[in-house]
């Protein structure tokens, strides 16, 4: 057709009319508005029944009660319980931040997965749970089969007294391994201080709210020690303007940490010289009479110098103390003044209810053995032992014992074998078990000796002191199995992922959290239907024992893991003392104090177990104060400064053996008699000082998780950006360290020690120690996602590991390093 | 607006005991939690992080070992009418938009995001850093599933706009609400608390209406050792700090040599 001038007149006319008729600019219009007003890439919460439902937070061994606030089935936010007895409303930052961890799918595992990639490199591929069980057992059964059940062995970070942790070992009991080892924690070292000093194994049970002088050698009471809930909460009342009496706080650490800035005196020994500061005190308590003499003279054992029955005169306490920790000693060793010391024995010795408090930062680690025994020493000098306000002594929490076990010839066999980390030998009397021991061998030897390795609720690679060592010897082992619910390092190193729920979504048990003063037991539950397809590991394990079948499916012949549960809590039942019930205008530290004789709030077995699963608790309130004539459980039946158990452990390795050989093999630096008493002596292994002249000091932080569970990433927020920026962590030093180093504000370092190097930038401040180097536990994670991932640096990476003395555990506390300016 | 009739209207405001804070930063996880602050990969960058109620650490500058570190948690101040001819809050002066105002009712300095139109001006207006400006869009990857725990009570932000603390203005509302089904006019002083102040375990924080002598914190911005951030601005914060420690004080204002005035007790 000729475009004419008529014919273009009516394309423009009838162009007109079409675009009056199409909806396209009506559309394009319409879509402008809701382009510059709505924002789909903004999620839009959905909306639904709003309920709460009561727990207890499991992310550390604390238990402090906690709310979850749910629309529909989803869990939208976190808050602390005001009706529960450990912790009167307050968590911490970590466990606020919780459901993160519930919902974070990139670091959870959504199934079981075998591992289809290189290992390490975090590919797996989904299987059934009856496949999965299928290849453990299959691997289980033929270990057992070739008559080395010993090569299956555990690596446990469940809390000894839980029942998980009874039902992994009896799983590698069953199966006929030796193997079983747990991750350490301060609760090791604690029951041994109470087994040798006290006789009975139990956790330290201290009276803080009733106490009026805290006297904390290097417990971070505000980085998390303890339950949090709990002790923060008793540090407000501690600091309450309408308080009569405040208490006063001392804390003994090398850091201007939270806890020494805000406590009302602040001591800065040497790192690692905490034992002689102890005895220094107790010198000054002994000479200036500022002991407990009825006590002393009654009830305990060791004190003065005594024969023993073969007529051989021994040391005591008293005399050693008076002659090696003079103020003036001390002062060498600690480099304090020793007005300071005598000043801060006064203050402790003058108080009504002064406590001596022990357990390293959160106590998530370990702790020295004589150390331990020094400070609980202070606490036996100034009688406050068994007494309101004071350190408690309870016996064994009163759960019962699970059905006996069942083993077959093949599983008897393997329980002959010695353990792989040489624990309970004469090296290493006392200790249940010693993970650094059971790496070297595997390190030490050609092939590994542990065929399967299962991982349950830890993650080595990552907070084990060493992880070079602990990485090493995870590779040279040929099958892991990871229980845990996160993708951690340890996971990713796994074979074989069997997902445990995590903390919102099972029933477990928490039993007597560290340092609470009274029994008390703690029950989780699913507050939210399992987000992923996983399952509790307690009845995993029952449905695994069952496929190996014979004698092992025998030992585990509950149902599910809810009748392990209440086969243990029936003790607490038949025990006649507990509480299910609280009065929050009622706190159970009054009402102890008060000698609460409440009968119990139940009447049978089942109304007990019911209000346990609803309210999450059980505790006593009832206790027997004093009652000295009793509750220590020695050979001397008293409070031991000298330890007999110690004296007939090395009495019966010198049969074998020269005694000098013995005190070598225990790692004691003193004489015969020495060993058996809280001394102090100077880490010989120490490095050469003029190659490493400064110290690491490793530290932990209330807001950064530095243990098992990943970190929030909430708590990226509270960190200031001189500990975190961008991805570099910082390392706090002194500013005389600073300049001895030629390093000023963000100058980036290589930290160097003999087990490796790291680098991080430099803060300068005068809350660091001179000559001591600081990083903060819990970043540089190599797993996880973009909020923890490359995240700074791990000083476990760089910690070269000593051995304490007779406990044979860990020293993390100081690693000799240098400084390399970059 | 309407004029009330006789009565004194409510006054909103918080007291922080920093003699009692010990820095743990639950209250920021709780606020963070609680009013769906969303978290991005990099949160060391604190010009960009974004946190309603925000820790500083300061220092008393001496040398070791007599340092001390203590800190000022810090939310929305929710500053209020000068008194001396109804100026309103910096924030509230500068916005053009309408998107921020001062409740008379309750003293709460309101956030409304959809009417907000980015221009940052309040930000810049506000002494306290308090406000935060949304650079990018909430970061809620689709793989991860993190939406799974926000909560309908508070919406979540869009990219351009300035958010702040809101004092859990969404719990006020639940607390009314309640009250209202009960058949009550007035709430009482627990019904209606911030989420920072039922999270604090140390119990440092203490919230309620100002304005009414039964409520504790009417008692407590009484006592000698109650001050405000850069109280000489006259901008009224609702937010008061108690300490007894001077070098704390000293760090609430940029005094001139001699005007700072020592507690007798205390140092």
């Amino acid at each position: 057709m000729q475009m004419k001038r008529r014919n273009f007149i009516k394309f423009l006319v009838g162009g007109v009319a079409g675009i009056q008729l199409t909806p396209l600019p009506w559309k394009f219009t319409d879509d402008v508005a809701i382009w510059t007003q709505n924002w789909p890439w903004v999620p839009v919460p959905p909306v639904g029944a709003v309920t709460k439902e009561k727990t207890v937070c499991s992310l550390c061994r604390g238990a402090c009660g906690i709310e979850v606030r749910k629309i529909d089935n989803r869990a939208v936010k976190i808050e602390g319980r005001s009706d529960y007895p450990v912790n009167p409303g307050g968590i911490c930052p970590l466990g606020m931040g919780g459901l993160q961890l519930l919902y974070n799918e990139s670091i959870r595992f959504t199934s079981p997965m075998k591992r289809v990639g290189p290992r390490g490199s975090g590919v797996f591929m989904d299987i059934s749970w009856d496949e999965a069980l299928d290849i453990l057992s299959g691997r289980i059964s033929k270990l057992r089969k070739k008559g080395h059940p010993e090569a299956l062995a555990a690596i446990d970070g469940n809390p000894n007294e839980s029942t998980m942790a009874l039902m992994v070992e009896r799983l590698l009991k069953a199966v006929g391994s030796p193997n079983y080892v747990s991750m350490p924690s301060v609760g090791d070292t604690c029951s041994m201080v109470n087994y040798l000093q006290q006789g009975t194994g139990e956790m330290m049970a201290y009276d803080l709210e009733n106490a009026d002088c805290i006297l904390s050698f290097g417990s971070g009471l505000l980085e998390g020690w303890g339950s949090p809930g709990r002790v923060l909460n008793a540090w407000g009342l501690w600091h309450d303007a309408h308080a009569k009496e405040k208490a006063v706080i001392i804390q003994v650490e090398a850091r201007a940490s939270n806890t020494a800035s805000k406590a009302d005196f602040w001591i800065t020994p040497k790192p690692g010289t905490e034992a002689a500061l102890a005895l220094g005190i107790a010198h000054v308590l002994i000479k200036d009479r500022l002991c407990n003499v009825s006590f002393i003279e009654n009830y305990c054992f060791g004190y003065h110098d005594w024969k023993s029955l073969d007529g051989q005169e021994h040391k005591g306490f008293k005399s050693m103390v008076l002659d090696e920790y003079s103020p003036q000693q001390v002062a060498g060793i600690t480099g304090l003044q020793a007005d300071k010391i005598k000043s801060l024995a006064h203050e402790f010795g003058k108080a009504k209810a002064p406590i001596a408090i022990c357990g390293k930062g959160k106590g998530s680690l370990n702790g020295s053995l004589y150390e331990f025994m020094a400070i609980q020493s202070l606490n036996a000098l100034v009688g406050n032992i068994n007494k309101p306000g004071g350190v408690l002594v309870h016996e064994a929490m009163p759960l019962s014992d699970l059905q006996k076990l069942k083993n077959d010839q093949i599983s008897l066999r393997g329980l002959k074998k010695q353990r792989l980390d040489q624990a309970g030998t004469s090296k290493y009397p006392f200790t249940n078990s010693l993970i650094n021991n059971f790496l070297d061998a595997i390190l030490k030897r050609h092939q590994s000796p542990v065929d399967t390795l299962l991982v349950f609720k830890a993650n080595p690679v990552f907070t084990l002191p060493d992880t070079t060592a602990c990485y090493k010897a995870l590779k040279k082992i040929p099958f892991i199995v990871s229980f845990s619910p996160f993708k951690d390092e340890t996971a990713l190193m796994a074979d074989l992922i069997l997902p445990d729920h995590t903390y919102l979504e099972k029933m477990d048990d928490l039993v007597c959290p560290p340092g609470l003063q009274y029994p008390f037991y703690g029950l989780t539950k699913s507050v939210v239907d399992p987000v992923y397809n996983t399952e509790n590991t307690g009845d995993a394990i029952i449905r695994l024992a069952k496929k190996i079948g014979g004698s092992v499916a025998e030992s585990f012949q509950w149902p599910e893991y809810e009748d392990v549960l209440k086969t243990r809590a029936s003790g607490l039942y038949s025990n006649g003392k507990g509480l299910v019930g609280y009065d929050a205008s009622h706190p159970v530290w009054k009402m102890q104090k008060a000698g609460n004789r409440a009968a119990p709030d139940y009447s049978t077995f089942e109304e007990m177990w019911e209000a346990i699963k609803t309210g999450g608790f059980w505790f006593t309130a009832k206790h027997n104060y004093q009652n000295y004539s009793s509750i220590f459980k020695t050979p001397s039946k008293k409070f031991e400064f000298f330890s007999l158990r110690i004296k007939s452990a090395i009495d019966i390795a010198a049969k074998q053996k020269p005694l000098k050989k013995v005190l070598k093999d225990l790692g004691v630096a003193k004489n015969a008699d020495e060993a058996c008493m809280p001394h102090y002596s100077k880490d010989e292994s120490s490095q050469d000082s003029t190659e490493y002249p400064l110290f690491m000091m490793p530290y932990e932080m209330i807001n950064l998780a530095s243990e098992w569970a990943p970190n929030p990433p909430f708590s990226n927020k509270t960190l200031l950006d001189n500990q975190l920026r961008n991805d570099e962590s910082f390392t706090d030093i002194n500013p005389q360290t600073a300049k001895a180093n030629d390093l000023k504000q963000g100058d980036r370092v290589i930290i160097k020690s003999l087990a490796g190097r790291i680098k991080v930038r430099v803060n300068i401040t005068e809350g660091a120690m001179p000559g001591i180097v600081y990083l903060p536990l819990g970043l540089g994670h190599t797993a996880y996602d973009e909020f923890s991932k490359g995240k700074g640096v791990n000083p476990n990476d760089i910690i070269t590991t000593n051995r304490d003395p007779v406990s044979g555990q860990i020293v993390w506390w100081n690693t000799a390093v240098k400084l390399i300016k970059v | 607006m309407k004029k009330d009739h006789g009565h004194v209207g409510k006054k909103y405001g918080m007291v922080i005991d920093l003699d009692k804070c010990t820095g743990c930063g639950t209250c920021m996880t709780a606020c963070a939690a609680e009013n769906n602050v969303s978290v991005r990969k990099d949160e060391s960058d604190k010009e960009r992080s974004i946190t309603w109620i925000q820790l500083y650490q300061i220092s008393n500058g001496k040398k070791f070992p007599d340092t001390r570190y203590s800190y000022f948690p810090r939310p929305c101040m929710h500053c209020d009418e000068d008194g001396r001819g109804g100026h309103h809050p910096s924030c509230v002066s500068v916005c053009v938009a309408s998107a921020t105002k001062l409740d008379p009712h309750t003293g709460i300095v309101s956030q409304i995001y959809t009417r907000c139109i980015g221009c940052r001006y309040c930000q810049a207006a506000c002494p306290f850093d308090a406000r935060y400006f949304n650079w990018w869009d909430a970061y809620f990857p689709k793989e991860k599933g993190l939406e799974r725990y926000l909560s309908p009570d508070v919406s979540p932000r869009m990219r351009g706009v300035i958010e702040k603390c809101s004092f859990c203005h969404h719990r006020l509302m639940r607390a009314k609400n309640q009250a209202y089904a009960e058949g009550r006019r007035e709430i009482e002083e627990h019904e209606y608390i911030t989420a920072c102040t039922e999270a604090c375990p140390v119990q440092a924080i203490t919230f309620g209406d100002l304005n009414n002598p039964k409520h504790k914190v009417h008692e407590l911005i009484q006592l000698p050792t109650a001050f405000r951030l850069l109280e000489r601005l006259n901008t009224k914060p609702k937010v008061y700090y108690l300490s007894t420690k001077d070098w704390v004080r000293r760090l609430a204002d940029n005094y001139r040599p001699g005007e700072f005035k020592r507690l007798s007790k205390g140092s």
